[in-house]
């Protein structure tokens, strides 16, 4: 286990230092001039190349990139080129939100996708199935940006109960305001993964020798469903569930930006827009560092579901 | 938007403000104030400002609009590059806060010189989709909304209950640069075609006549120097293809334009593209994102230009940027200029420092005629700022127009229930 783990985290390093560089590279490949951004369309040559001076785009790259290495070593994110901020302070400011909305949204997806994925299989060919086998297709196919503003329509709009601008704090219903429309946003299409995933497994897992005989026992079906089958259908969900983690950090920039609310997602897109380089470099850190714990935490929740998975 | 520091001279304050705005390490709008020598403060309610020659606009550059803000002197000094983060001035409101791609939040300077503003806080949010600002503005979350430049939204939006649509000025113009200096563009004859293929009218037919209006000049109109009757190419398909023949492309041409995916912007390169159709002319769009846009068209390699902008109400800011040669891309003093024309840069020098008013405008005049005939720009319509905002909010002011390009709230804005 510690060498699995110390291997998981050298591998880490390796795959930070690949992204640092790669991010470095890719977002000053890109064409688009932070200075020009900052001073605006009327700045003239003059302006913009002091702007430079003063970023430090004027440097050779290969300088930019030591200047930039050693500072990430040093825990050092360097500050915002547009708003003169540490990158880190902005980064750790929203965080939280987009952490919070991922959560949320995950318990959600799993709340509804597990138990609606093992009742599909349970009742294969049924009414329940196909009901279920529909709504998880319209799940994956519905983009997030539509039904998010689907859901602001009629929750917000036509039954005002929830904000638009879901970004309020403060107390617990602000809270509960702000964050169950985004997260029923994302959590929706991860119950919609979730439920294929599980009655898929389910199936097979139904059809092992093992369910027949605890059925023959006398075992309680509902015993046999929930305590022999579920468990062993439960590694491919969780490797769904942690690669799913992944691709709703992600799916969080358009919920971000459609419910107005702080997060990482709205942050990058605008650092990409305004060509913030230090900015975008700070926040490619944080989801590789995200996505290396979520795999780490997906490969130890594997030994947990199930005691024969040996951590190598 | 600040708030000063007391107990300083009032005019020593100004004097630094000023003399802040006019150095290149401190200001990016250094290059407006070129042309002031002194910035005095001879007593305690008085700036003397001697000017190297005669500036148009001049009282333009000491509005609260760009280097014109006040500036808390002690503030500037002990702040250094950070004054930034929270910036000191004048105005009825002073900063609090601003979060990146949030928010910024103002509350009201109860010192504020004319009074104090009847309005207790400001929340200015970043809301990038258009779908969600529309809805929070319809939800009440929001009371005052940056519209969509659309007749359709106007119309929509009008019909809302207890909300006013403001259509106000400055209008930005829509205009096309061509790069006199590439093929086939440094033929006049298919510049000429080009512009006797835009139907300017028929623009304005498709924007809306709510929200645009025909232009009249390569300066936007009701500048400080337009020539409001000047000698635009007339739409003509029929002549643009003679054109096109006589210059040897009996069959067209097709040019290449980079472009920005904004949508205001991209549906009106569309409608020009199919008004360019029927002559014969292929306009090929690269469609990219916006910054990336900026760029490109800043490395010259777009040889036909699409842009849209406002500017300080007064030609001679339009002329230098979009057309005098010190402007051109790809040069040390570059800021606009796409189209490699210089044949106005005399008459565009001697107006800045023309003492007499009217023969200032006759430089004006004579510079757009000479750049229209040499079609190193074609205008094609004025777009109008849109914004809306609850029939509650008494601005406290006529709304005309802002430089701001957004409805100012000043310390008479207040709610009325």
């Amino acid at each position: 286990m510690t060498a699995f783990l110390i291997r998981r985290l050298a591998f880490a390093v390796v795959t930070l230092f690949a992204v640092l560089t790669l991010v470095f590279l890719l977002v000053r490949i890109v064409p688009g001039d932070p200075a020009q951004v900052i001073l605006g369309d009327q700045a003239s040559r003059e302006a913009i190349e002091a702007m430079r001076v003063r970023l430090g785009l004027d440097k050779p790259v290969w300088q930019q990139y030591a200047t930039f290495l050693g500072g990430a070593l040093r825990g050092d994110w360097g500050v915002s080129m547009v708003t003169g901020r540490p990158v880190i302070e902005e980064v750790l400011k929203v965080l939280p939100w987009t952490i919070e909305l991922t959560l949320v949204s995950l318990l959600l997806g799993t709340a509804i996708g597990v138990p609606l994925g093992v009742w599909a299989a349970v009742n294969r060919n049924r009414a329940v199935d196909y009901a279920s086998r529909i709504s998880s297709l319209l799940g994956l196919s519905f983009p997030p940006f539509v039904s998010a503003i689907l859901l602001l329509l009629a929750f917000s709009i036509a039954l005002p109960w929830f904000p638009v601008i879901s970004a309020r704090t403060g107390s617990a219903g602000a809270w509960f305001q702000s964050i169950t429309l985004p997260a029923i946003n994302l959590g929706l299409i991860t119950a919609a993964y979730i439920t294929r995933v599980t009655r898929s497994a389910m199936l097979d897992v139904l059809a092992e020798d093992y369910v027949r005989t605890a059925r023959a026992k006398g075992v309680p079906w509902r015993a046999v469903v929930w305590r022999h089958a579920l468990r062993n259908a439960l590694i491919p969900v969780i490797t769904v569930i942690g690669l799913y983690l992944s691709i709703l950090i992600g799916n969080s920039v358009l919920t971000e930006i459609v419910f107005s609310r702080p997060g990482l997602g709205k942050l990058i897109v605008g650092a990409l827009n305004q060509r913030d380089y230090t900015m975008l470099q700070g926040m490619m850190v944080i989801y590789t560092l995200i996505v290396v714990a979520v795999n780490l935490m997906t490969d130890l929740a594997y030994g947990v579901a199930d005691p024969r998975v040996k951590l190598q | 938007m600040q708030r000063e520091q007391s107990g300083r001279s009032r005019s020593a304050q100004a004097c630094s403000a000023i003399n802040r705005a006019a150095t290149k390490a401190t200001s990016s709008f250094s290059n407006d104030f070129s042309s002031f020598d002194k910035v005095e403060a001879p007593d305690k309610a008085t700036v003397k400002i001697t000017l190297k020659n005669p500036v148009p606009g001049f009282l333009g550059y000491l509005a609260n609009y760009h280097g014109g803000n006040m500036v808390c002197k002690k503030a500037g000094e002990e702040m250094g590059a950070d004054f930034q983060k929270k910036p000191i001035g004048t105005g009825p409101f002073e900063f609090v806060e601003y979060q990146p791609q949030q928010y910024v939040k103002l509350r009201a300077n109860k010192q504020y010189f004319r009074g104090a503003p009847q309005l207790e806080e400001i929340m200015y949010r970043y809301i990038p989709s258009d779908a969600s600002r529309d809805l929070a503005f319809q939800s009440g979350e929001l009371d005052m909304l940056y519209g969509r430049q659309e007749q359709t939204w106007v119309e929509r939006t009008s019909k809302l209950p207890g909300v006013k649509v403001a259509t106000m000025e400055l209008a930005e113009l829509s205009a096309i640069y061509l790069n006199t200096a590439v093929k086939p563009l440094d033929d006049i004859r298919v510049r000429q075609a080009i512009a006797h293929a835009i139907d300017r009218k028929g623009m304005v037919a498709f924007k809306g006549p709510g929200v645009s209006r025909p232009s009249v000049s390569i300066v936007p109109s009701g500048y400080l120097g337009t020539d409001e009757q000047a000698p635009l190419y007339p739409y003509d398909p029929e002549k643009a293809k003679k054109l096109l023949a006589e210059a040897g492309h009996p069959n067209g041409i097709t040019v290449k334009t980079i472009h920005t995916t904004l949508p205001g912007m991209q549906s009106v390169i569309e409608a020009v593209q199919a008004q360019l159709k029927k002559a014969n002319i292929n306009l090929d769009i690269e469609l990219v994102e916006h910054a990336t846009f900026h760029a490109k068209i800043r490395e010259d390699l777009s040889p036909i230009v699409h842009y849209q902008a406002a500017r300080f109400p007064v030609a001679d800011i339009y002329l230098s940027q979009f057309y005098h040669s010190k402007s051109q891309v790809k040069t040390p003093t570059a800021v606009t200029n796409f189209t490699h024309c210089k044949l106005a840069d005399q008459d565009i020098e001697a107006a800045r420092v023309e003492p007499d008013a009217s023969k200032q405008k006759a430089l004006w005049k004579t510079a757009q005629e000479k750049l229209i005939k040499e079609v190193c720009g074609i205008p094609i319509h004025e777009q109008m700022q849109i914004w809306a905002y609850k029939d509650s909010l008494d601005l406290g002011y006529e709304l005309k127009g802002s430089l701001n390009l957004s409805p100012a709230i000043t310390e008479k804005t207040r709610f009325t229930k």
